[in-house]
């Protein structure tokens, strides 16, 4: 019972904390480019603006458009509840497969592409063609990766992947997991938009991948979406500090692990997004045609990753 | 549970292969030379390493002796060699950047197939390493026969030679250090050969562009 | 013993490093230094017939058994030709002063580079010699700088190098094989103890060393599919180095490939060496055989001519000991006359100044004597009696047939018809019809024709009768070699 309850809060705690994790990272990012920036807490004050405007829908766009951005918010949120965040094991967990949270993700990313094409206006056709491209590489990519850590757990539910790291704390410096964190990282940049993939501040239209697809969107329905993609951002990051680095994930649900759980998870967030940031002010965006090959490398790195943890065990 | 020297022997190795893919994805010459001296660099550590945990004093002089030649000399020649050819980047190669980093991965899985045996009769804890060893040294083979430009072929020369001294090292802690030291020069000279040539395609052909050398045929 | 084989050559090389600018004597007293090699080589035969083996140095460092010595033999013979025959010795040369210096420092180091290799009991110090030979003969390919031989030099470095390489990760392989078994250090490499522990060593690591010695040494011997540097570098070469090459430095990597079959042998038995052997060594036939049929360079048609016979001696030696004893044979005989064809060669090219088989005519009316060795050469190569080759060559057929293995050598046969109508077609063509207008007719520096008259001597003698001495010395290596 105490479990549902703890899933509840972690699914809330995923969406309310999202949009700050997107405010951190552009605060981030100001000070290092000797900005002031705007307040971490930025990002709220737009949803709520947006979730206030008016909705004007191409009069070419169908049921499609209307109905893309609440797949895309629904399946992410629905990923939200399986992600080990806070704690586990809970009871999603059973469900909480590693194939399942690649294809809840990979939902997503599918129906913002159509919606992308459904107006018919050009860019939104270029946004999506672009976002296949790097789906394509990126989402075999993440499935190696995280596979590469299910082999030395023995399961590919990830509420195990974590406790297993959890009791074998040595594992965590094998190769077969620093490759898979490295390969995780660069998809990571890839499924978020993020630089050198794709540079979320951009207003050029050419160099948009995710904005192009999003460009016919207004109001609530921009809201969603944009919401959407900071909890995807949060997923990626929850994956990547909890399945990598599981100190303080919570094992028995008691209000003490679990304050100590957001904490660290909290400690995580603002590491990793400070990398992030860094990364972002130092690279410059890829060309178009070389990011299959940066994808590419994360591939042979997470293949290289699973080869590690099936034949070192 | 592995201990701590074998896990460090399997990520010494990782970090070397890892060194050697960026051969296949980066296209600056020099991006390739700091790739070599790093990579060089990881295996003096790692030679340190072994012959710490493996109570080898020998390999401390071949350590020394690697990490002189190959950190500091070759790099250093490289570079200026680079400079004076005003080689920046690797052109088109024949086998495009994303299919050469796919074939990469499958090579370091033929070379894990292969050292299968070697694995299994080696009783040292830095067994573990030798198939990624193996792969560096496919890899290297890789990069030597699909890139244009010859100084992208001696880097992926000097990347073989590196890979078999790791796998050297990985599977007896070493060759006797005569037989070592003997091939530490013969791999000096045979680089400073190969600089010579260079010098001698750039002179006659006017580019460093293994394309360019083509008149032999039959 | 041994000091008197090995620094020889050494001399040569500080003495021709050391006078600068080049004179005349340098070359004289490398000349005469190299015979003083030979007389070792003849020494340590004499020794190694009635029995004995004789090693010098700490852990037996160097060894000379039946295999070693008709090697040091070949390899001061070929030398010998080389120092006598090569530029720089008083008469008109093509090259000047810097490239005589430069061709006399190499050739020297080659030749004591090959010596070591030879004579070596340590497996790592003969593969350290053995690349030393890869870059003393790669840095005279050019020594005329021209686009075509710096691209010749380009490739033999880069695909020779790449082969010793794979040469290094056998012999570290087999090395580590060894010291899982024993632990032993110093003398692990030392060919004598690995033979001995060499059935107690594991076949599959075993096996996997093999693949790629043979394909590391392979591509030195000139083995396909890893020939492709070797038309090219010796057809860019310099002539005497061209006959080095081509004479004993293929042998010396044969050599190499010999050794470790013993071993390999004696630890999982002849299937597997003979099978690997047999296919690398039909392939070569193959891709030579009909590269012939093409050619329009007769320095190239020669080289494939090597690509060709080092096919077969792998093809006799993965027949058994009968098939060993031929292969051997063949090596002699081979080592002979392909440098004398090349020395014959570098006279057709310095008179006519082209290296094609179109713009080479009348070459019995130019240069009478070179022309009638020059064909004898051919008709030998192709394994026509009265030559040396045609005994080994039939050797090698009755001990295929006695292997049990007739449509191998129906296929091998019909290869060597197609080199042969090939060469003799190219052959003719050179031979007769009119000389270029320009042509200077007459010998002209006859000197050099009498080393290698002799070396024609040498070759009838052996394809009439086979020496007492030579037959005991063969029958030893395999002994040691071919079980």
């Amino acid at each position: 019972m105490i479990g549902y309850v703890v899933e509840v809060v972690q699914a809330a705690l995923v969406l309310l904390l999202a949009p700050g994790l997107v405010g951190l990272v552009r605060a981030m990012k100001a000070r290092l480019q000797n900005r002031r920036g705007a307040p971490v807490w930025q990002p709220y004050w737009e949803l709520w603006k947006l979730f206030q405007k008016e909705v004007v829908i191409s009069s070419n766009a169908s049921w499609l458009f209307r109905a893309a951005p609440f797949v895309v918010f629904a399946s992410t949120a629905a990923a939200s509840f399986l992600v080990p965040v806070l704690a586990v094991p809970l009871p999603f967990d059973a469900v909480g497969d590693l194939l399942v949270v690649v294809y809840l993700l990979l939902l997503g990313t599918f129906f913002l592409s159509l919606a992308g094409l459904d107006p018919g206006s050009p860019f939104g056709g270029m946004g999506a063609s672009r976002e296949m491209t790097i789906a394509a590489l990126a989402e075999p990519t993440l499935a190696l990766a995280i596979f590469a850590l299910a082999l030395s757990a023995g399961s590919t539910n990830l509420g195990q992947i974590v406790a297993r790291t959890m009791t074998d704390p040595a594992s965590a410096l094998s190769p077969g997991h620093l490759l898979a964190f490295i390969a995780l990282f660069i998809v990571t940049l890839a499924e978020t938009g993020r630089l050198p993939v794709d540079n979320p501040a951009t207003h050029l239209e050419l160099t948009m991948i995710h904005e192009a697809m999003v460009l016919e969107y207004s109001g609530r329905y921009l809201a969603l979406i944009e919401w959407a993609a900071a909890v995807k951002l949060l997923i990626f990051f929850s994956l990547l500090g909890n399945l990598f680095v599981p100190v303080g994930v919570a094992l028995a649900l008691t209000p003490g692990t679990l304050a100590l759980a957001v904490l660290s998870l909290l400690v995580k967030f603002v590491v990793l997004a400070g990398a992030l940031a860094l990364l972002e002010t130092r690279i410059a965006k890829l060309r178009l045609f070389r990011v299959p090959e940066l994808l590419s490398v994360s591939f042979v790195l997470a293949l290289l990753a699973v080869t590690s943890s099936f034949l070192l065990k | 549970m592995p201990t701590l020297f074998s896990q460090l022997a399997v990520l010494g190795s990782s970090l070397a292969l890892i060194f050697g893919l960026i051969l296949l994805w980066r296209r600056s010459l020099t991006a390739y030379v700091t790739a070599f001296a790093w990579q060089s660099l990881v295996l003096s550590v790692l030679m340190v390493i072994v012959a710490y945990f493996g109570r080898d004093p020998e390999l401390y002089v071949v350590a020394a002796a690697f990490f002189v030649m190959k950190v500091v000399v070759i790099p250093r020649l490289l570079t200026r060699m680079q400079r004076r050819f005003s080689a920046e980047r690797e052109i088109e190669p024949y086998v495009n950047t994303a299919t050469s980093l796919v074939v990469a991965g499958l090579l370091v899985l033929f070379g894990y197939a292969i050292t299968r045996p070697l694995v299994a009769v080696s009783q040292l804890p830095t067994r573990a390493g030798m198939p990624l060893a193996m792969g560096l040294v496919l890899v290297s083979l890789f990069v030597i026969i699909s890139r244009k430009k010859a100084l992208t072929q001696v880097v992926g020369f000097l990347m073989l030679e590196n890979g078999l001294t790791l796998l050297a090292v990985l599977g007896t802690y070493g060759i006797p250090l005569i037989v070592e030291l003997g091939v530490f020069l013969d791999v000096l000279m045979g680089f400073l050969v190969m600089q010579i040539f260079i010098y001698q395609i750039h002179e006659t052909f006017e580019s460093i562009d293994v394309e360019q050398l083509n008149r032999l045929r039959h | 013993m041994f000091v008197m084989l090995l620094a020889p050559p050494l001399l040569a090389a500080l003495l021709a490093a050391v006078v600068k600018p080049y004179r005349v004597a340098v070359g004289w007293t490398g000349a005469l230094l190299s015979l003083v090699t030979l007389g070792a080589a003849v020494m340590v035969w004499r020794h190694v017939a009635a029995g004995e083996v004789p090693t010098a140095g700490p852990h037996e460092f160097l060894r000379a058994d039946a295999l070693s010595t008709l090697l040091v033999f070949c390899v001061s013979a070929v030398g010998a030709l080389g120092a006598w025959l090569g530029p720089g010795m008083g008469g008109a040369d093509v090259y000047d002063r810097a490239q005589v210096r430069r061709f006399r420092i190499f050739s020297s180091l080659l030749t004591f580079a090959m010596l070591v290799a030879v004579t070596s009991n340590n497996v790592g110090f003969m593969w350290i010699a053995i690349e030393a030979a890869t870059i003393a003969s790669a840095l005279l390919i050019p020594l005329q700088v021209t686009k075509a031989s710096v691209e010749a030099s380009w490739k033999y470095i880069l695909i020779g190098s790449i082969g010793i390489a794979l040469a290094f990760a056998g012999t570290v392989l087999a090395y580590f094989d060894f010291v899982n078994l024993t632990g032993a250090r110093e003398e692990a490499l030392n060919w004598t103890v690995l033979m001995a522990s060499a059935p107690h060593l594991h076949p599959p690591v075993i096996r996997l060393a093999f693949v790629f010695i043979l394909i590391g040494y392979g591509t030195k011997a000139g083995l396909a599919p890893m020939h492709t540097w070797l038309p090219d570098a010796y057809a860019e070469a310099p002539a005497p180095l061209s006959a080095m090459m081509s004479g004993v430095l293929l042998a010396v990597a044969l050599y190499a490939v010999i050794r470790w079959e013993a071993v390999v042998n004696a630890a999982v038995g002849r299937g597997f060496t003979d099978s690997l052997l047999m296919t690398l060594g039909v392939l070569s036939i193959a891709i030579a055989a009909f590269s012939l049929v093409v050619q329009r360079n007769y320095k190239r048609m020669l080289a494939y001519s090597s690509i060709e016979h080092t096919g077969l001696m792998c093809v006799g030696l993965a027949l058994g000991p009968l098939g060993t004893f031929a292969a051997l044979l063949h090596l002699l005989n081979h080592a002979v006359v392909k440098s004398m064809m090349f020395f014959l060669a570098g006279r057709v090219f310095d008179r006519y100044g082209t290296a094609e088989i179109g713009r080479v005519s009348g070459l019995l009316r130019t240069m009478p004597w070179t022309g009638g060795f020059f064909a004898a050469g051919v008709l030998a190569i192709i394994g026509l009696p009265p030559f040396g080759l045609f005994m080994s060559e039939f050797a090698l057929f009755r001990a295929g047939f006695a292997a049990g293995r007739p449509w191998l050598m129906g296929l091998v046969l019909a290869l060597l018809a197609v080199a042969f109508v090939s060469m003799i077609g190219h052959l003719n063509r050179m031979l007769y019809g009119a000389p270029p207008a320009d042509t200077p007719v007459g010998e002209g520096g006859a000197w050099p024709l009498v080393p290698l008259g002799l070396c024609m001597a040498a070759l009838v003698v052996l394809g009439v009768t086979l020496p007492a001495p030579l037959e005991t010395l063969l029958e030893q290596i395999v002994h040691i070699a071919g079980r």
